[in-house]
């Protein structure tokens, strides 16, 4: 078994826990330990649940996991809420100067590790609050044998522009820290960790979405922002300068599609980013783009849905919504890039397949491939990639005859020329047109060359399935069950199959990456084979499954979905697939988690935060007409029980609040 | 047989560029016989003639509408792209940000650019990208059968007897405060005027807004409408009396001394201003601002040149695109310099 350590970190927005988990993996990546991470947030700038969880591995892990080794908690609450996930043998790092850990709180073997910051500090000048943390990484180095040179290095390169003085603190600090670990803790971590020292990049989808636009030879990407697309136009101003390219960003999506759409009529490479809402108001315009064969690469980066839903949370749930985008039958590729890396190989190829087969690219990410980020193979990411621009008309002399831009050839491709290519003028019409560009929908009307062109336009479709990869089937063939996924569950499903290996049940997982067009012929024969199938999908009502029916007239037999905003974790996907191979019907009741969970937001919204779950027991329902849980809720400070809150089993409805003293004054 | 010898045709003209105004045609017009748009289209046939414009460097950009169409009706020999409703303004952003060697010419209707494209439009004015926007203005949504848009003016009555409640919305006065540096209104029917604001625009290196009068003669036509001929005719009030001079042809324009205001041009053209006004500053945002509200309170509609700006930047220097036309880089251009993408790759480690 591969050695790895998982470390979280909680604490409220504001607080600096990203700067500091990116410190703590580029610390070990650097040295060769492979890293991935996930940062559960919300949507606010200060305040709020922050939750980042940090996995380090000898070996590549595919998703954050689910296990936790050490917890930073930098407020009272994260104390509370994620204490109870420490593995035993792990250990509760916390600011003892702010607050405190409750012994009740940990699982056996699990160990309370107060810092008292300020006795710590000292010596070290005035602190800003935000350095807490750094004297929490410095204890980390020394409990999970980590490289202090290389953390200290991390630290150097991210105040390189504050200059020496603040490095030299933050370098202090760091080894206050450590210093302070050593004299009284013990290592968590048992043996040293065998460093390759390979320096490995640590990245974002987004980041690569954004990388492989730019080395594929875009040069044009527009943008509003929104949450969870924002970081691809962040990287992109930042670096649009550097690299060439003209960074727009406008007054709204129909404006960033439409210019991008423009540019890409005029012969640039042209790339939008955006998450479901945004992509609502594009539709009409990709239809656009379709119609006058037009390529341009839009990103869909999927949220929690419906409406505003939870900006900052994962979901696969917008599939519906690009498979069906914009009215009528036109030409497009859908493409779910698979991991991190993929999302910079899959954008080579959306440029290449845009341009080559003159039509939109959709590509369709989520919260969590967008935005976790994780090391990635030094060499996986060639500069010299593929730039394939189709069938191109640099001149027409004279004696050609008229240019006909949509003209009907065997592939449905018309070899393309840009505006301002004298000899070639033509009209791009949304209208419906011949195929020198002549509108047939006002007067001179047509069904014949309505036919015609529209099965030239579709004729396309045949030679870009032709280009792409079939799916191919991972694991045994004869597995006794199929898991079935597409996107951004690649690695989670992957390390579900793994953990159901290790309790003897054999498995074997189909992914898809290409959504439209889709390979139904060879999902079709792969399928026929399988046993049981299991969808995965991070939606509520199964949309690829269905999606999978209707292509290839296969029904999956049961679908594991989540539906939470937090993404999959390899153990919830095997527990699921035990259940449905025994045969189990799914429970949706309120857990005992979850009713500790649901307490928590009741105190925040109604008890102004200054309550905590207690003691939960399941009781009968008597006039609510479902078992209840009764959640004992004490003061946060003083322990004294201040109620008891009811909450519904089945419904989750909080019945009622009883509270045992009155009102707080 | 009996030949007849021919007499030798006489030279055709031709213009600097050696073409004909045959050249700068289009289709034959679909819109109705004595639509406003058809006068337009004509005029601008003419001011690509006279100005000597290679029509393979004109992308003709319109939305939705039967202004919209009317690209059909002119330059034949120049790309066109019919973008949807209301989306010329961002295809035409991003067509010029790929290729600035492109002279984007603009079509747009009241519906298309003040009801469901006012969002963009305002935008592109506040770019001050380089192109001409034509607002061809009826007032009402003649392709569906002539429901009122947000230029139709308060207390004005459709045929159907159906009157407009609510209060228009000023394009030009829009594009003055928002940072168009070229805005003028003029009518359908004022030839003269209209073919010398055209030219100036065309030469103009930023955004030049035209709101043109453009009569409906189907649905908005009558008594009732200020959208009309007559209530044009009637209620015009010309600001000055506009000349354009290109910049290869040495001519003088006569106007007595002192009654006239010459404006340079960026390629060395000039507008001749005979002033009917006294003392108008097109220079003033305020004085233009001014005008339009007065004269919209005296139910006047004034036509000319309301305001110009040759020094503002435009949009393309503010983001500093590279001189040649990024569509055309050759693929050695196209991909950023390694040293850029080594120098991603290690602030990622």
């Amino acid at each position: 078994m591969a050695r790895e350590f998982t470390i979280g970190i909680g604490g409220a927005a504001g607080d600096g826990l990203d700067k500091s988990g990116d410190t703590l993996a580029k610390s070990v990546s650097r040295r060769g330990l492979h890293v991935c991470a996930y940062n559960s947030y919300q949507s606010v700038i200060r305040g709020g649940h922050i939750w980042l969880r940090v996995r380090i591995s000898e070996q590549k892990v595919y998703s954050h996991g689910d296990r936790l080794h050490l917890l930073i908690a930098l407020n009272q609450d994260s104390v509370e809420r994620h204490a109870p996930e420490v593995e035993p043998g792990g250990a509760v790092l916390y600011n003892s100067d702010r607050f405190s850990c409750d012994a009740s709180l940990l699982g056996d073997g699990v160990v309370p590790l107060p810092l008292p910051v300020k006795e710590i500090t000292k010596d070290l000048g005035r602190l800003l609050p935000i350095m807490q943390n750094t004297v929490a990484l410095g204890a980390v180095v020394f409990l999970a044998r980590l490289d202090f040179d290389s953390m200290a290095g991390v630290l150097a390169d991210t105040f390189k522009h504050k200059g020496q003085a603040v490095i030299d603190q933050n370098v202090k600090i760091l080894q206050a820290g450590f210093d302070y670990a050593k004299e009284r803790f013990v290592p968590l971590a048992k043996e040293a960790w065998n460093f390759s020292g390979m320096r490995r990049p640590f990245a974002t989808g987004n980041e690569l979405f954004a990388l492989g636009a730019v080395a594929a030879g875009c040069k044009f990407y527009s943008a509003y922002p929104m949450t969870p697309a924002s970081s691809v136009l962040h990287w992109m101003a930042s670096h649009g300068e550097r690299c060439g390219l003209v960074v727009k960003q406008c007054e709204d999506e129909l404006a960033v599609v439409n210019m991008a759409i423009g540019a890409g009529q005029a012969g640039v490479r042209a790339m939008c980013a955006t998450s479901g809402g945004g992509f609502a108001l594009m539709t009409e315009a990709i239809g656009m783009a379709g119609m006058i064969e037009t390529p341009v690469v839009v990103v869909e980066v999927q949220r929690g849905g419906p409406s505003t839903g939870i900006p900052t949370k994962t979901e696969q749930g917008d599939l519906n919504q690009v498979y069906g985008a914009s009215q009528g039958d036109f030409p497009r590729v859908i493409i779910a890039p698979t991991d991190t890396t993929d999302c910079y190989w899959a954008t080579v190829e959306s440029f290449n397949l845009a341009e080559k087969y003159q039509l939109p690219v959709l590509i369709i990410s989520d919260l969590l491939l967008s935005e976790h980020p994780e090391t990635i193979e030094p060499d996986a990411l060639r500069h010299d990639v593929p730039i394939e621009r189709g069938e191109l008309v640099n001149e027409w002399p004279e004696g050609n005859g008229p240019y006909k831009r949509y003209a009907c050839t065997p592939s449905g491709v018309s070899p393309r020329a840009l505006p301002g290519t004298a000899g070639t003028e033509y009209v791009s019409a949304t209208d419906e047109h011949d195929e020198e560009g002549f509108t047939i929908s006002d007067v001179f009307t047509s069904p014949p060359v309505r036919r015609k062109i529209m099965e030239k336009r579709m004729k396309k479709m045949e030679g870009v399935i032709r280009e792409l990869a079939p799916p191919k089937l991972e694991g045994p063939e004869d597995a006794p069950v199929t898991l079935i996924g597409w996107g951004s569950t690649c690695g989670v499903i992957r390390e579900a199959r793994a953990l159901l290996a290790a309790q003897g049940i054999q498995s074997n997982h189909l992914h898809i990456k290409y959504i439209h067009p889709f390979h139904a012929e060879d999902v079709t024969a792969i399928l026929k084979k399988c046993k049981i199938l299991i969808g995965v999908e991070v939606n509520y009502s199964a949309q690829f499954a269905r999606y999978l029916r209707a292509e290839t007239g296969i029904t999956v037999h049961e679908s594991i979905l989540k539906y939470d905003g937090e993404p999959f974790e390899p153990r919830i996907i095997a527990e699921e697939a035990k259940r449905i191979l025994a045969g189990r019907p799914i429970n949706l009741d309120v857990t005992k988690e979850d009713a500790r969970e649901m307490a928590y937001h009741y105190v925040r919204t109604h008890l102004a935060d200054a309550d905590r779950p207690a003691e939960i027991e399941l009781a009968d329902g008597n006039s609510h007409g479902e078992s209840l849980w009764r959640v004992q809720l004490v003061d946060r400070a003083s322990g004294e029980v201040r109620g008891e809150l009811k909450i519904g089993v089945k419904t989750g409805s909080i019945y009622a609040w009883e509270p045992l003293t009155a009102a707080r004054t | 047989m009996a030949t007849t010898a021919m007499p030798p045709a006489a030279p055709k003209k031709v213009n600097r560029v050696g073409l004909e105004p045959a050249d700068y045609k289009g289709n034959r017009s679909t819109l109705c016989a004595g639509c406003g748009h058809n006068a337009i289209s004509e005029r601008i046939i003419e001011a690509c003639y006279e100005l000597g414009v290679e029509p393979y460097r004109v992308a003709k950009l319109s939305g939705i509408g039967c202004s919209s169409k009317s690209p059909a009706y002119f330059l034949r020999s120049s790309h066109g792209f019919n973008a949807v409703h209301g989306r010329m303004p961002s295809v035409a952003t991003g067509t010029v940000l790929a290729n600035r060697a492109i002279m984007a010419l603009g079509v747009s209707g009241d519906g298309d650019s003040a009801s469901i494209g006012i969002g963009q439009f305002v935008h592109l004015m506040r770019r001050n990208l380089p192109c001409v926007y034509i607002i061809e203005d009826n007032g009402c949504y003649g392709l569906t059968k002539g429901q009122f848009s947000a230029t139709a003016d308060l207390g004005s009555k459709l045929k159907t007897g159906v009157v407009n409640d609510l209060p228009p919305i000023d394009t030009c006065a829009l594009a003055i405060q928002l940072g168009a540096t070229y805005v003028a209104r003029s009518f359908s029917g004022d030839k003269k005027q209209l073919l010398a604001l055209l030219e100036g625009a065309l030469v103009h290196r930023g955004t030049a807004m035209l709101d043109v009068i453009s009569p409906c003669v189907t649905f908005n036509d009558h008594e009732g409408s200020t959208k009309s001929y007559s209530y044009v005719k009637d209620h015009d009030e010309p600001l000055s009396d506009v000349s354009f001079v290109p910049y290869f042809e040495d001519i003088t324009v006569e106007y007595e001394p002192g009654t006239s205001t010459e404006i340079a041009l960026p390629d060395g053209s000039r507008l001749v201003l005979k002033k009917l006004r006294t003392d108008y500053d097109p220079h003033s945002k305020v004085e233009a601002l001014r005008l339009l509200t007065e004269s919209h309170d005296k139910g006047e509609i004034v036509t000319g040149l309301f305001y110009i700006d040759t020094e503002r930047p435009n949009f393309l220097d503010l983001l500093n695109v590279v001189d040649e036309p990024l569509a055309t880089l050759p693929e050695s251009r196209v991909r950023p310099p390694q040293s850029a993408l080594n120098e991603v790759m290690d602030s990622l480690r």
